[in-house]
């Protein structure tokens, strides 16, 4: 048979008086290592005992405090720093209005940590592993008798005279408490396959769940995100039209407010005739014409209109807008040009605003006009 | 603490049952098997329970369209039981933490049930919160964590409060509850010859050993959640009632409320605590330790909490005539003689008038009087809300806006349902815990504590 | 301390088993104060600790796996190649004609990416000037309509157009060898294009009867016309220069004529904002219409009373002379009139003779359309005598391409068919069958008859008859022109083309007329353009070539031709029509156009039916309205139901109680009670057309000698706002108690401006207010001009997406809408006087509701918008219940599902709403943003522009289609603008002002031009 380890001696006592005396005379016996229970808090016993007062009041003080603090300092972030937002025309910052949150938190702070404080620092807590417990005396000292335990690592610790203390504060039973030597040697192992095998079904089903919840479940009714929205936005595909089109072309022949639609397409005669430029030349004109210019024009006409493109050798190389045809083309033929394209000059209508086309053309012009100057812009 | 004296007080407990007996009475419910009249309850509250969970399920699918709400009466039944159910869980937290503090021992024998149903009741209030909501989905938004609209909750706003409020109420209680338990877990652990059982208790005493050296701690913890929890109810119900104060409108907006509400809610709470523990000493016959004094004693209670409501309802209407602001009479006025005139006098007579009868010993002494008594006052403390929510949205300043308020049939299910949801718990919790806590019991047993000199 | 260190230290020379002890007996050796530092790990049950981390790293691990998936977004579908004038994201603008009535108003129509999303006047139209009414702003919901015919159909069966033109020329060409008549029936006919159509497709089948016809017509007035001036094209009146108006039992500010137009010019002399310019008008009608309710003083007579009534007040006033002189047979006409047959205030009497008197040349007097030709002709008669002709404007006169056909010939007609001798019915987009009354017998003439064919955009009673079903196009699909005023010329152009498999219904005649085997969408683009060269532009003689001008005249959308105005002279002699008769009747019923569903056409479209009736508020239904007194003699409540009979023609219909009306009248409204329509229009309402018959006394919608009869049971009829009776001293005035309505008369503001704010309270805050530099929006409503027709409220229900809730959620009062127009009575059941209020959020700068939101879903913007953050909002409605206006709506349900079994839930549907503002879900509470998008717009255009936001550039949906421009908006903190003029205007208000909310909606306070100080 194993050898027992002694944890200590242990007397029982019937009523409270007996146990609060037996108390007292443990500590003159000048014991240090010994406890007394109780089924229930025994007034004067911590006196008899000589226990110092609980110092957990100033524990809760400083948690509660710090619940405050902080709780302030979030609701000011939060509310004057982080996103400030007008709120009833109330000041960023309203303190009456947070006292309650503030409140709140202090007391939910400090009376969770002062509860854990004392059951997991100070008791240590859980500890069903302790000697005491599954033992008689527990049944009895949980119940209706008071006990008394004097540990054998106490230094003036002899089971003898122990006894024969107990005997004299005539306690009704006397008896010794040993370790639980199955408890101290039980060392349960990690890799055991039904726990493996747990751990894995475990993963596999949150997984799931989480897979489920996140793509599936909250897109389907009733939960509503405002994603799908019942309205057609640009580029949108809609089943409604055969073609599967979102966006739709106006219906021929139609003319949009501030679209009049091109009158002259393919008579150039008639756009020289009756087209005239509408803009008047002056310096922001001349620089939105420039501005047109050299993004849709000058890559195939070059910067100066001389034809030098960035894009030459690629294409039939494009005229030069300071050839003669060009410059006596009266404002419209240009705009037709542009408007509807030429050769293989595709059409800028898209491109350009009307007003830019008539912009561009000033430009042009310009352009003409510093190379083969007349004699009245010399002056 | 051992200055204070308790030995000259009268004891609380009947006779002077020797400790292992009490032991035996107290846990006998959880030692023996339930039975047929426990398997009947049951099945009542659990299928009032199943109109709650469709209730509530055809409120979470549709929308609160299923309900009567609308325009002018934004808050209907919902927030009614929300402040309903706060207020009964007030009870409990005040016999434990203020009476606590006030040294009366006499709540020993009802603090832990008491504590218990605050529990259920808190739980069945947040319930409503959440579905009353246009998108329970998002109740998330209402707490203050970092999103993806990177915009943070409104600090200013009661609904806010009452979140806070309210969860910190629910935890505090439970902790405090669960503190509570301990060493009882533990004297069950001991006594218990069931496997499974043992194992349980075991976990949940974390292997408490009635050690003195923790006993001392132990008291000090208890004084201070005590300290704590005192304010904190006060406080609970005093945030709900901001829900209407801190508002605009016309019969809301009153700095009497939060007083009244707190009275209120004690009153309310009180009764239904009574109410259930007439039912629990019969059965599980703990004559001996809730004694007819203690029941007197809640009646007193009742009796003044009833008064001061009365006092408020009558303060209402002198501040709304005084205030000269003639919407704010008209809202009290038509409270009294309005399309709602019926709830308003359900709720006055329930509440001011049937609790006037304690004044007579003989009444506050009889149990089926008492008992009818606290059930009028229970109905009569949900109209008070209905009254307050309800007639003053439906006509408020605009006389074109003004609207009738007509529950529909799921209000009803999630009214009677939520009552399901609370005694279900009730019932389990008789079964599966200790409705007396055995140790503070023990501790008032006349003879339990020390002589006198001995504690010099 | 130190010692069990020191039993520590001296523990190591122990044995084993001692060793393994101490470190026990340490380890659970207790001393409490002190956390230990030898404390033993090995006592800690690791194991399940390590277990239980193993386990949440390894579920973690495979959580974060699981959420690693995106949901599809849809792809992206954009232009092949994009249209010149189209920029996805921006809109387009189409200048076009209303069609849904006679009155042809210009309308500009708003697309994006091609697709018509909204639509309102077009300001460069000289008669409606930008503005249109309820009707025509939620007419674009019927182009999306679910239940618009897709495909033609012959019997109830799919077929292809081909077919069905084979068949039916084939069967009007059969008609003419066995000379058979064929029959076109189509309502009042404005277009000259589409006349010209009829009349080619009358020459090339030559056997063919035209009817034209309307359910409210201006027949009565048209006749009268003729009779007094030999023209039926009578002149519109030039209400802007009238200084006081008498209006007989005409809702002319409501529904009667181009109502649009009268309200313009009306309001535009009801000025007090620049100067005090006021007109006094006194309403004298049997009912309560729009027009009463704007009325300062309002006399309550019986329909049939009229011609007695205009006959004495000519009586009256022909004592103080005549513009035009009668001889004495004429005036023995009058002689036994008297007004002291009716029992009306003699004050008020008094007042009307003087100031009519006092004001001839600036007076109008005008009668209904209702009315019969007698009193129209009467009226001519008074005009004349007091010289009012010169407030005649021919030079924009009413036209139509067709008289309505007189009843004989519609008979002639029915005759025909009865006896076979009709082939072919086309029924030209008209529903004769609900239109006509029973007793013409047309349902059954044409079952008599061969092929009936209905070209409808949707199924009706008269589709439902027909053998050949054929789809048109939508307005908004179509070309056309209109020209329905007097040298005002309008052109309609498609904004989109035919959606479904339809055809325009004057392209159908044509393909008919030309037998061309393939159909050419082209062909009525076309041939418009023709005629238009021909008729119009040949005719104006202009230098611009036709394109150019054909263009810029479909860019405007109106051509003025100036016509030679001819001012007609009276006919003395036409007084000899006015038969000598004072009709008598112990109840009269009184049939009368509603307000917005028109004569049915618009019964399926939701938004028009949700709209509140600006008098009762009653929506989705019609009643009998009745006074209190002849309720309380029938002992009949509201909602009762009453049996109303004119000899031997009953209707059961709910009895609804209307302060103001006549005792013996009992009013009903025509257009309800459609039996063949949508699932939203079926059995709304009651048909009245029932109560109507062939052989009638003058007008077609007036019956006397009527019965009522309490029927059992009730029928509930549906209000946005609660029905407070005048008598319940209980409820009584709060809105002047409460000074959310607050008025005065033109004589106490002439005499103390100020009369508004003597008691003047000054309100403080006791927090730092927030400064809002830059733009601070704000609006200004004038209720002087407010004549509540709703056109607001139907503008803004398009503009943002705001859903149909239906029947039973208003019952529950859980309509949507974002701007309401609330009715106050006050004075007594007899005699009200009614007080409109449009009512919408008040973007206060202390909102009450943003304090409450936990959520901080609605706040507060820097330029002065109390905004609402949709997907922040998770629905606790404490905002609203903290909304002292009640202004704020709740998406109670996901109402586009739950109305009508997902009825506009659709593709079709949705395509109506407006990109720029997001459609809510259920759960989630909205309001007025002021149209928030608009200003976006508007904010994006100054930055691209570079200049600054100014408060001019934003144009609410409400304020655009607002008739009377009582609705101004703009930037309060430009001291210039007009806005921050009016906060400051003597007339000026704010509703609660006590509450210190500081609302950004200020009232320009009602005045009435009575000839006393105070109202009553």
């Amino acid at each position: 048979m194993k050898e027992k380890i002694l944890y200590g001696y242990a007397g029982i006592f019937n009523t409270a008086d007996d146990v609060i005396k037996a108390a007292k005379k443990v500590k003159s016996n000048g014991y240090e290592k010994f406890d007394v229970h109780t089924p229930y808090p025994v007034h004067g016993m911590p006196k008899a005992m000589s226990l110092k007062p609980s110092k957990l009041g100033y524990f809760a003080l400083i948690f509660g405090l710090t619940g405050a603090l902080s709780a302030l300092l979030l609701t000011y972030w939060i509310s004057a720093y982080d996103y400030p937002l007008v709120i009833g025309g109330k000041p960023f910052f309203s303190f009456p209005a947070y006292i309650p949150v503030i409140f709140e938190v202090t007391v939910l702070s400090a009376s969770i940590a002062t509860v854990i404080t004392m059951l997991f620092i100070f008791f240590k807590f859980p500890n069903n592993a302790h000697p005491l417990n599954d033992t008689d005396y527990m049944k009895k000292v949980s119940s209706d008798k008071y006990g008394i335990v004097i540990l054998a690592s106490d230094e003036k610790f002899e089971e003898s005279s122990v006894e024969q203390f107990f005997k004299s504060v005539n306690a009704s039973e006397i008896f010794p408490i040993y370790f639980d030597i199955e408890e101290l040697n039980a060392n349960p192992k990690i890799l055991e396959p039904k726990f493996l095998l747990f751990l894995l079904l475990a993963g596999i089903i949150t997984s799931g769940a989480t897979y489920f919840t996140l793509n599936k479940l909250l897109y389907m009714v009733p939960f509503n995100w405002m994603m799908e929205q019942p309205k057609l936005n640009p580029q949108q595909k809609s089943s409604i039209f055969s073609d599967g089109f979102g966006m739709r072309m106006p219906v021929e022949g139609t003319v949009a407010r501030n679209y009049l639609p091109y009158a002259y397409k393919n008579q150039p005669e008639e756009a020289e005739k009756y087209l005239v430029n509408p803009l008047p030349v002056n310096k922001s004109i001349l620089e939105l014409g420039q501005k047109k210019y050299d993004i849709y024009c000058s890559p195939c006409h070059g910067y100066y209109g001389e034809g030098d493109s960035r894009l030459r050798g690629q294409f039939p190389n494009p005229p030069s807008l300071h050839s003669e045809k060009v410059r006596t083309w009266p404002d419209g033929r240009i705009f037709h040009v542009i408007t509807e394209g030429q050769n293989i000059m595709p059409s800028y209508s898209t491109q350009l605003t009307v007003d830019e086309r008539w912009a561009i053309i000033h430009y042009i012009r310009a352009l003409q006009r510093s190379l083969n100057a007349k004699e009245t812009d010399l002056k | 603490m051992s200055a204070v004296d308790y030995t000259q007080e009268l004891s609380v407990i009947e006779g002077k049952p020797a400790l292992r007996e009490l032991d035996d009475l107290i846990s006998k419910p959880l030692e023996t098997k339930p039975d047929k009249k426990f398997y009947i309850a049951l099945s009542i509250t659990l299928s009032m329970l199943a109109l709650f969970v469709i209730g509530l399920g055809l409120t979470f699918y549709y929308g609160i369209g299923t309900w009567g709400n609308n325009t002018p009466v934004g808050w209907g039944f919902g927030i009614v039981n929300f402040v309903f159910w706060v207020g009964i869980g007030h009870a409990g937290t005040l016999i434990s933490a203020i009476l606590f503090l006030f040294r009366q021992k006499w709540r020993t024998g009802i603090a832990r049930f008491a504590e218990g149903m605050t529990i259920f009741a808190v739980m069945t209030a947040a319930i409503f919160p959440l579905i009353h909501t246009g998108r329970p989905w998002l109740a998330g938004y209402l707490f203050p964590y970092p999103n993806q609209h990177s915009v943070w909750v409104n600090f200013m706003s009661p609904l806010l409060w009452d979140v806070f409020a309210v969860s910190t109420y629910f935890t505090v209680s439970l902790i405090f509850w669960y503190v509570g338990l301990i060493p009882d877990l533990a004297t069950l652990r001991e006594r218990t010859s069931n496997k499974i059982k043992k194992i349980i208790y075991s976990i949940f005493s974390l292997g408490w050993r009635f050690s003195n050296r923790h006993w001392q701690h132990y008291e000090m913890v208890y004084l201070i959640l005590a300290g704590f929890a005192t304010p904190l109810v006060l406080s609970v119900h005093t945030i709900v009632s901001f829900d209407f104060a801190v508002s605009i409108m016309p019969g809301w907006h009153t700095t009497i409320f939060p007083p009244y509400f707190v009275a209120g809610a004690v009153f309310s709470g009180f009764a239904m605590v009574q109410n259930v523990l007439i039912f629990i000493r019969k059965i599980f016959n703990y004559e001996k330790i809730i004694t007819i004094d203690t029941l007197e004693k809640m009646n007193k209670i009742i009796l003044v909490t009833g008064s001061m409501v009365g006092y408020a309802y009558a303060m209402e209407f002198f501040i709304a005539w005084y205030s000269g602001i003639q919407a704010e009479q008209f809202t009290f006025i038509n409270r009294a003689f309005g399309p709602y005139a019926w709830a308003y006098w359900i709720m006055v007579s329930c509440n001011v008038l049937s609790p006037q009868l304690f004044w007579f010993k003989k009444i506050r002494r009889s149990i089926p009087v008492m008992f009818v008594i606290a059930v009028l006052v229970n109905i009569g403390m949900w109209f008070e809300r209905f009254v307050i929510v309800v007639t003053s949205l439906s006509r408020d300043y605009l006389p074109s806006s003004w609207g009738h308020f007509t529950p529909t049939i799921v209000d009803y299910m999630i009214l009677i349902g939520s009552f399901g949801f609370f005694f279900t718990w009730i019932l389990l919790f008789t079964k599966a815990l200790p409705v007396v806590s055995i140790a503070e019991v023990k501790a008032v047993v006349e003879g339990s504590q020390p002589s006198h000199h001995n504690i010099e | 301390m130190e010692d069990h260190l020191l039993n520590f230290n001296n523990s190591m020379s122990k044995d084993n088993n001692d060793e393994i002890k101490e470190k026990l007996v340490n380890g659970t050796d207790e001393f409490p104060e002190s956390v230990k530092e030898d404390f033993d790990l090995s006592k800690l049950s690791k194991v399940s600790r390590r277990k239980f981390l193993a386990l949440l790293s390894a579920s973690t691990a495979f959580a974060a796996a699981a959420c690693s998936d995106y949901r599809d977004k849809g792809e992206i579908v954009p232009y092949n190649k994009r249209p010149e004038e189209i920029l996805p994201g921006i809109a387009n603008y189409y200048a076009s004609t209303c069609s849904y009535c006679s009155n042809a108003c210009g309308i500009l129509i708003k697309t994006r990416e091609g697709r018509p999303i909204k639509i309102d006047g077009n300001p460069d139209h000289p008669i409606n000037k930008g503005k249109i009414c309820a009707k025509g702003q939620a007419s674009i919901l019927n182009l999306y309509d679910p239940e618009r015919l897709q495909e033609p159909l012959k019997n109830n069966k799919k077929v292809n157009w081909e077919l069905i033109d084979k068949d039916i020329i084939n069967v009007l060409k059969n008609s003419i060898k066995n000379n058979k008549k064929v029959a076109i029936i189509t309502n009042t006919v404005i277009s000259p294009t589409a006349k010209k159509v009829l009349e080619e497709f009358k020459t090339k089948y030559n056997n063919t009867i035209i009817i034209s016809y309307d359910l409210f017509n201006d027949n009565q007035r048209r006749n009268a016309w003729f009779k007094c001036y030999g023209t039926f094209e009578y002149p519109s009146i030039k209400w802007n220069e009238a200084e006081v108006i008498l209006s007989l039992d005409s809702d002319f500010l409501g529904n009667e004529g181009n109502f649009i137009e009268n309200t313009i010019k009306f309001t535009s002399k009801r000025e007090v904002i620049k100067s005090l310019n006021y007109n006094r008008l006194y309403a004298a009608e049997s009912r309560m219409t729009i027009t009463g309710m704007m009325a300062d003083y309002r006399l309550r007579i019986s329909p049939h009373r009229q011609f007695e009534f205009v006959m004495s007040l000519i009586n009256e006033l022909i004592k103080y002379g005549s513009a035009i002189n009668l001889d004495k047979a004429a005036i023995q006409k009058f002689q036994n009139y008297s007004l002291d047959n009716f029992n009306i205030h003699k004050e008020k009497l008094n007042h009307l003779i003087n100031d009519l008197n006092n004001n001839r040349g600036k007076s109008i007097v005008y009668a209904g359309d209702t009315l019969p030709e007698d009193v129209h002709i009467a009226v001519n008669l008074l005009n004349e005598i007091l010289g009012n002709n010169k407030l005649y404007d021919y030079s924009t006169s009413f036209k139509k391409q067709y008289e309505n056909s007189k009843q004989e010939e519609i008979f002639q007609l029915i005759d025909l068919m009865n006896r076979g001798d009709v082939d072919v019915v086309i029924h030209f987009d008209s529903n004769p069958v609900f239109h006509f009354p029973k007793d013409f017998g047309y349902e059954e003439a044409i079952k008599k008859v061969g092929t009936v064919i209905s070209l409808t955009e949707s199924q009706n009673e008269t589709s439902a008859l027909s053998n050949y079903i054929l789809p048109i196009n939508n307005q908004l699909e179509s070309w056309g022109d209109a020209y329905a005023r007097n040298g005002i010329y309008s052109l309609m152009q498609p904004v989109i083309s035919p959606i479904f498999n339809t055809r325009q219904k004057e392209a159908v005649l044509l393909s008919w007329i030309y037998e061309n085997e393939i159909y050419d969408d082209k062909i009525y683009h076309n041939y418009l353009m023709k005629n238009f060269e021909a008729e119009i532009y040949n005719k104006l003689k202009l230098a611009v070539d036709i394109k150019t001008f054909w263009y810029s005249a479909l860019h405007d959308g109106v051509v003025l031709i100036n016509e030679e105005n001819k001012f007609p002279q009276f006919k003395t002699e036409s007084i000899n029509f006015i038969k000598n008769e004072i009709s008598t009747s112990d109840y009269v019923v009184h049939l009368t156009q509603n307000y917005f569903i028109g004569d049915g056409k618009f019964s399926n479209n939701g938004w028009l039916q949700e709209l509140p009736h600006p008098v009762t508020k009653v929506t989705w239904d019609n009643y009998a309205a009745i006074s209190k007194n002849t309720a309380s003699k029938f002992n009949l409540e509201m909602n009762d139901l009453v049996e109303v009979e004119v000899d031997n023609r009953k209707l059961i219909l709910p009895v609804f109680i209307q302060p103001g009306m006549n005792d013996d009248t009992i009013h009903i409204e025509l257009g309800y009670g459609r039996k063949v329509v949508g699932e939203v229009g079926k059995d709304v309402g009651f048909n009245a057309v029932k109560l109507m018959s062939k052989n009638f006394t003058g007008s077609p919608y007036i019956y006397t000698n009527a019965k009522i009869k309490k029927s059992n049971g009730k029928h509930i009829l549906v209000t946005t706002q609660e029905h407070h009776s005048l008598d319940d001293k209980f409820v009584k005035d709060f809105h002047r108690i409460r000074k959310i309505i607050q008025e005065g008369t033109i004589v106490k503001y002439q005499k103390e401006p100020h009369f508004l704010h003597k008691e003047k309270h000054d309100l403080f805050s006791i927090t730092r207010e927030h400064k809002f530099s830059g733009v601070k929006w704000a609006m200004a409503i004038d209720l002087n001009k407010c004549t509540a027709c709703n056109a607001c409220v139907a503008s803004c229900n398009v503009e943002n997406n705001i859903p149909v809730v239906g029947r039973d959620q208003v019952e529950r009062s859980r309509e949507m809408q974002w701007i309401r127009i609330d009715r106050y009575y006050s004075g007594t059941e007899e005699e009200p006087i009614v007080s409109n209020q449009p009512m919408l959020c008040q973007h206060c700068d202390n909102a009450p509701c943003e304090n409450v939101c936990p959520v901080s879903a609605t706040n507060h913007s820097p330029d002065g918008l109390n905004q609402m953050v949709y997907n922040r909002c998770v629905g606790t409605r404490y905002c609203s219940n903290n909304c002292p206006y009640k202004v704020r709506r709740f998406n109670f349900y996901n109402f586009r599902d739950h109305f009508a079994n997902a009825y506009y839930e659709n593709e079709l549907t949705s395509l109506v709403n407006n990109p720029e503002v997001t459609v809510r879900s259920r759960g989630v509470m909205e309001k007025c943003t002021f149209c928030i998008q608009r200003i976006m717009e508007a904010r994006s255009n100054a930055i691209r522009d570079g200049r600054e936001l100014k408060g001019s550039d934003v144009i609410t949906a409400c304020q655009q289609a607002c008739p009377s421009n009582a609705i101004i908006f703009g930037d309060m903190n430009d001291p210039n603008s007009e806005i921050s003029k009016l906060r400051k205007h003597n007339l000026s208000y704010h509703v609660l002002e006590e509450l210190n909310i500081k609302p950004n909606v200020t009232y320009i306070a009602k005045l009435r031009n009575i000839h006393s100080e105070e109202i009553e």
